[in-house]
């Protein structure tokens, strides 16, 4: 290929090429049997469906998926099975080494459980594969199992022991092992993690926020100081903390034309996230992954937050063609507004709030977070993914003595003149190119709400003033074709619109 | 009786005052279609079709179709009618003036098929169903099969069918069964048999045209494997006309509830000669196509017939004495009173009224929007059109072919004993209605589209098509004191509607039983409300209009609309609350126990 000037993109083509005769762009893939290029196909394979029953069911399927998986598995996992007493004396370790340095969701010995390890022993049986001794003195017995709600693996011996957890360890998952929730709905739960402390546990599609997970926040600012609780960590172990408001949700509202359902969804939000803020005990944000948009904007109503080192805030909601209806903008005006290190004047926190707003910006990291306000000072970092909801539940217990829910801010803000002023620097990006159409239409929603609306410097205004702009804008917005294809584009491809 | 008048009156409130034409005519291809052209063009066709197929309804239903030696006859008169409507134009009068059409917009073919429909059905399946494979084979064929297929099909010479239905396949079609073999020179060889098919065979033209579903020999099972054929009777030879037999012919027709006159064929294809239309195994998807169109044109149906019923009983109780009006004679001087003093009567002719004119209102509306996809350079607008029309045609098919039959069967109530006689006609129209909720996906089908394709689309694009527009109507005349009467209703049933659909979105989600359990009652109630919104227009277009010559239609208008929010748009809270209780109390009842 390389001989014949394929070599890619700015060759004739690669493996891949992007076919643009006729207007469209169409991906295509070269046939390795006749070198032409056709039009690239999304296989769909009967087993991968099957998956959804569990793995054994796509191991169990007969097409070439079913075959390719159990060719590779097999061999894998017998492997493993096989180095252990070898390599370390117990499986855990084996477990753990290959989720930490290789990423795997489960390790070989749980993934052996989860197809059943005396079916597998069979076909590598039937198969005339060797059995590995581990494996077979197993026999119908799990490698792991839960006794009296701990988790317990079994020994190279064939007795079952607790699985140890070092000390500065705490896991949602063993606790969720050995207790029920003090509340449960469809879309989150409370824990009792021990010592007065409550955990809130998301538990929607990707952990996204909707009215269910409203419900119970407002649910544990009654229940907790009724019952005795001291104090609030909001954890998962999902593999990110929360990816936004449920968007399906509002755009299934609008394009019903449900303006006042669509609203009050906005609203409670609010009134829920100040619930929390002003509750008569300390909260503790302790995130992992990605927390944006409304994920975001449940960490900045914390009193604190404990974030794991590889967090990625921001409030993109720009993205899809709205501004933070949930107390965002709000947050990061005040934040910059009481920054003792901040430049004065009115400017400052309007231009830095549209700054990290207007462009969607994600921190990369828990240390960058901070440049932008979503962490502040005193807020903890927690390199061990493991010792997150430890190390947090340590920060909200040592706020409970003499605690006092934050005071309530007023700010200043510079009103029309400074609207005017950013909007025509709006228009200036757009005259460049670098701004679409609907990115200015956002961007002036959000200029007005950062303005602080009909306003001028000899005015205070409360938090309650800027959450009613933020609805009155989101809400705009909302309606807007524009917006609506933004939302239904990402929803359907995962990936933004830039009309 | 057949006493059927064209309501053109009626259509040139709906073309030119409750709808914009000035937005048809924009079109490409529109230009010339101003009001004039139009009304002639709707006065042409209802003269036509009153003179020449009215007056063989009757006879066509009582003769029926004959069936000898593998050829079907049509009864007396039909072929002699049939040239007539050829001769007169009206086989290609909504088709591309390349092929010889004269490219007439879905808006005014629309109410030209609805007086056919009224007049005679029977008649109309025939060019119905060619326009059918028209639209397959313009949208889908080769330049090749263009050339030959559609100037015959255009000016009437040749007649089309759709061969979908298989004795083991009905609405399933993953199910077909009927195979084609690939011959050389490009051609396929077609073997099976085919059921329920529409004009598969008659004496009206030299050829007939089929277009077939059919499985190559590696499709792949079910759905994905259907690939579409069109196979003539004659092949066609070198000069493109009728030539020799193909291995296609009529075992059977069937004796039915009614369209008696309307041949349907059981058809076998013995190595018969066809060519693919379309890409191998996307028959389906060419069948999409044109399903939006065909299912429209039975909604349709629903109200040509409808009219037919309501016109007939009208007459009937206007002329009918018999009783004396409760509060007092009305006409002392007569033996009895006009059947027209009931509140009965009356509940029952307005009952039709309201019916046929609100979705006369709901197919002119959405027969604009398919000019629109159909015809506009504007993308976006194209493609809210066509949203809104996919949206809203499965609650035109199902909604206006059940209220057509209601209307059929008033029609029937309204004679008494009288209407149950056959000489009188009226119950000739509950048989032909009673087809066209079965066919082209059964209304309980189009129910399960609108709610399981239609609804979830794109997060429910095409919902905000109907539902903001009609939102911010609402919103605009919330003050509006002339209008109240209808606003109230209309915002009432709108925000149940919404209700329901959030209801079905959310709880559909997790247990499809629940969104199937509710798709008719739903369908129902979107039928209502976007009903409610069209008489809310067409009121306030009347409101302003009073004063005028017309001051009696105007009036009839109003108080039309005043009927239906008042008797009839109220089952809406029925419906909801139906929807609202789930599908438990069906779900959980035993199989054993039925």
């Amino acid at each position: 290929m390389i001989a014949d000037g394929y070599t890619g993109r700015k060759g004739k083509g690669g493996f891949y090429r992007i076919n643009r005769e006729g207007g469209g762009k169409v991906k295509e893939s070269i046939n390795l049997k006749t070198g032409e290029y056709s039009v690239s196909l999304k296989p769909s394979l009967e087993s991968v469906d099957a998956a959804k029953l569990g793995l054994r069911a796509m191991l169990q399927h007969s097409d070439e998926g079913g075959q390719y998986a159990w060719r590779v598995l097999s061999k894998v996992l017998s492997y493993a099975a096989s180095l252990v007493p070898e390599i370390h004396d117990q499986i855990h370790a084996v477990d753990e080494a290959m989720r930490l340095g290789y990423a795997w969701k489960y390790g070989p010995f749980e993934l052996i459980d989860r197809i059943g390890g005396a079916w597998f022993a069979e076909r590598l049986r039937t198969e005339g594969m060797a059995v590995p001794p581990l494996l077979e003195a197993a026999g119908d017995e799990p490698f792991y199992r839960t006794e009296n709600g701990l988790l317990q693996y079994r020994t190279t011996e064939g007795e079952y022991l607790d699985l140890p957890r070092p000390e500065g360890v705490l896991l949602l998952a063993d606790i969720k092992r050995r207790s029920k929730p003090l509340a449960k709905n469809s879309s989150a739960c409370l824990w009792d993690i021990g010592d007065g402390v409550v955990c809130l546990e998301f538990t929607s599609k990707m952990n996204t926020m909707d009215p269910m997970i409203m419900g119970m926040i407002r649910k544990a600012v009654e229940l907790i100081p009724a019952m005795g609780f001291k104090a609030m960590v909001i954890y998962n172990e999902g593999t990110n903390f929360s990816a936004g408001a449920n968007l399906g949700l509002l755009v299934y509202a609008a394009n019903l034309a449900m303006w006042e359902e669509s609203k009050q969804l906005v609203k409670e939000g609010q009134d829920t996230y100040m619930a929390l803020k002003y509750a008569p005990f300390p909260v503790v944000g302790a995130p992992s992954g990605l927390a944006l948009g409304g994920g975001c904007e449940i960490l900045l109503h914390c009193d604190a937050l404990q974030a794991h080192a590889e967090t990625y805030v921001g409030l993109v909601e720009v993205g899809v063609g709205v501004i933070p209806g949930w107390g965002g903008c709000k947050e990061l005006l005040t934040r910059w507004t009481v920054n003792k290190r901040r430049p004065g004047g009115p400017m400052p926190p309007v231009i830095k709030s549209f700054e990290t707003i207007s462009v969607a910006t994600v921190a990369k990291s828990a240390a960058e977070a901070g440049d932008y306000m979503f962490l502040r000072e005193g807020d903890g970092i927690t390199m061990n993914r493991d010792r997150l909801l430890a190390d947090a539940k340590a920060k909200v217990l040592s706020m409970v003595d003499g605690y006092a829910p934050p005071e309530p801010v007023e700010v200043k803000l510079p009103g029309p003149t400074a609207r005017v002023a950013m909007e025509m620097g709006v228009d200036s990006f757009v005259k460049l190119g670098k701004v679409t159409p609907h990115d200015q239409v956002v961007a002036n929603g959000l200029i007005e709400v950062l303005s602080g609306g009909d306003t001028d410097m000899t005015e205070s205004l409360s938090e309650q003033a800027l959450l009613d702009l933020e609805l009155d804008q989101f809400m705009r917005l909302a309606r807007h074709p524009d917006t609506l294809a933004r939302m239904e584009h990402i929803l359907e491809t995962g990936k933004p619109l830039r009309n | 009786m057949a006493e059927y008048q064209p309501p053109l009156r009626e259509y040139q409130f709906i073309y030119h005052e409750l709808f914009d034409p000035a937005r048809t005519q924009a079109l490409p291809g529109c230009e010339e279609f101003d009001g004039d052209l139009v009304n002639a063009v709707l006065e042409e066709a209802g003269k036509l079709y009153t003179e020449v197929l009215l007056p063989l309804n009757r006879s066509g239903d009582e003769e029926g179709c004959h069936f000898e030696d593998g050829e079907v006859r049509t009864p007396a008169g039909f072929k002699q009618a049939y040239q007539q409507y050829v001769e007169a134009g009206w086989t290609g009068f909504a088709c591309d003036p390349e092929y010889g059409g004269q490219g007439l917009p879905n808006a005014v073919t629309l109410l030209v098929q609805e007086m056919l429909c009224a007049c005679n059905l029977s008649f109309g399946m025939y060019p119905g169903l060619s326009h059918g494979a028209y639209d397959a084979i313009e949208a889908h064929g080769d330049d090749e099969l263009k050339a030959l297929y559609l100037p015959k099909l255009v000016d009437g010479s040749w007649s089309g069918t759709m061969c979908l239905t298989e004795p083991q396949s009905g609405t399933d079609l993953g199910l077909v069964r009927t195979k084609a073999v690939p011959q050389e020179g490009g051609s396929y060889k077609l073997t099976g048999t085919k059921i329920f098919i529409s004009a598969g065979e008659h004496d009206l033209t030299e050829n007939i045209v089929h277009l077939v579903l059919a499985r190559l020999p590696d499709a792949p099972a079910g759905i994905k494997g259907i690939s579409l054929f069109v196979v003539p009777k004659f092949l066609p030879d070198a000069n493109g006309e009728a030539g020799e037999g193909n291995g296609v012919s009529c075992g059977a027709i069937e004796h039915k509830m009614g369209i008696k006159a309307s041949s349907t064929c059981v058809m076998n294809f013995d190595d018969a000669t066809g060519w693919l239309i379309g890409q191998p195994n996307k028959g389906m998807r060419a069948m999409f196509t044109f399903m939006n169109t065909a299912r429209l044109g039975v909604g349709v149906q629903g109200i040509g017939i409808g009219d037919a019923a309501y016109q007939g009983a009208v007459a009937y109780a206007r002329d009918r004495l018999q009783g004396r009006a409760l509060k007092g004679p009305k006409s002392p001087d007569k033996p009895a009173d006009s059947l027209l003093v009931h509140p009965d009567v009356r509940r029952m002719l307005l009952t039709q009224r309201a019916y046929v004119e609100g979705i006369r209102a709901l197919g002119s509306w959405i027969a604009r929007e398919i000019d629109v996809y159909e015809r506009s350079t504007d993308k976006a607008e194209a493609q809210a059109a066509e949203d809104l029309a996919a949206l809203l045609i499965p609650v035109f098919k199902a909604f206006g072919t059940d209220v057509g039959f209601d209307c059929a069967n008033l029609g029937v109530q309204v004679f008494g004993g009288h209407g149950y006689i056959r000489e009188h006609g009226m119950e000739q129209y509950v048989r032909d209605a009673r087809i066209t909720q079965l066919y082209e996906g059964t209304n309980g089908i189009q129910a399960l589209d609108l709610v399981g394709r239609k609804m979830s689309a794109h997060f429910g694009r095409y919902m905000r098509r109907f539902f903001q527009p009609v939102a911010a109507y609402i919103e605009e005349r919330q003050d509006n004191e002339q209008l109240a009467e209808f606003i109230q209703p209309l915002a009432k049933a709108f925000g149940r509607l919404q209700r329901a659909s959030a209801w079905i979105a959310q709880n559909g989600m997790g247990n499809p039983d629940e969104a199937a359990a509710a798709s008719s009652d739903y369908l129902r109630l979107f039928g209502l409300t976007a009903l409610a919104y069209l008489w809310t227009r067409m009121a306030e277009v009347s409101l302003d209009k009073l004063d005028g010559e017309e001051r009696r239609f105007y009036q009839a208008k109003l108080d039309t609309a005043r009927f239906f929010m008042q008797r009839l748009l109220p089952q809406n809270s029925g419906l909801f609350s139906a929807i609202l209780a789930g599908s438990k109390s069906m779900m959980a009842f035993e199989d054993e126990a039925f």
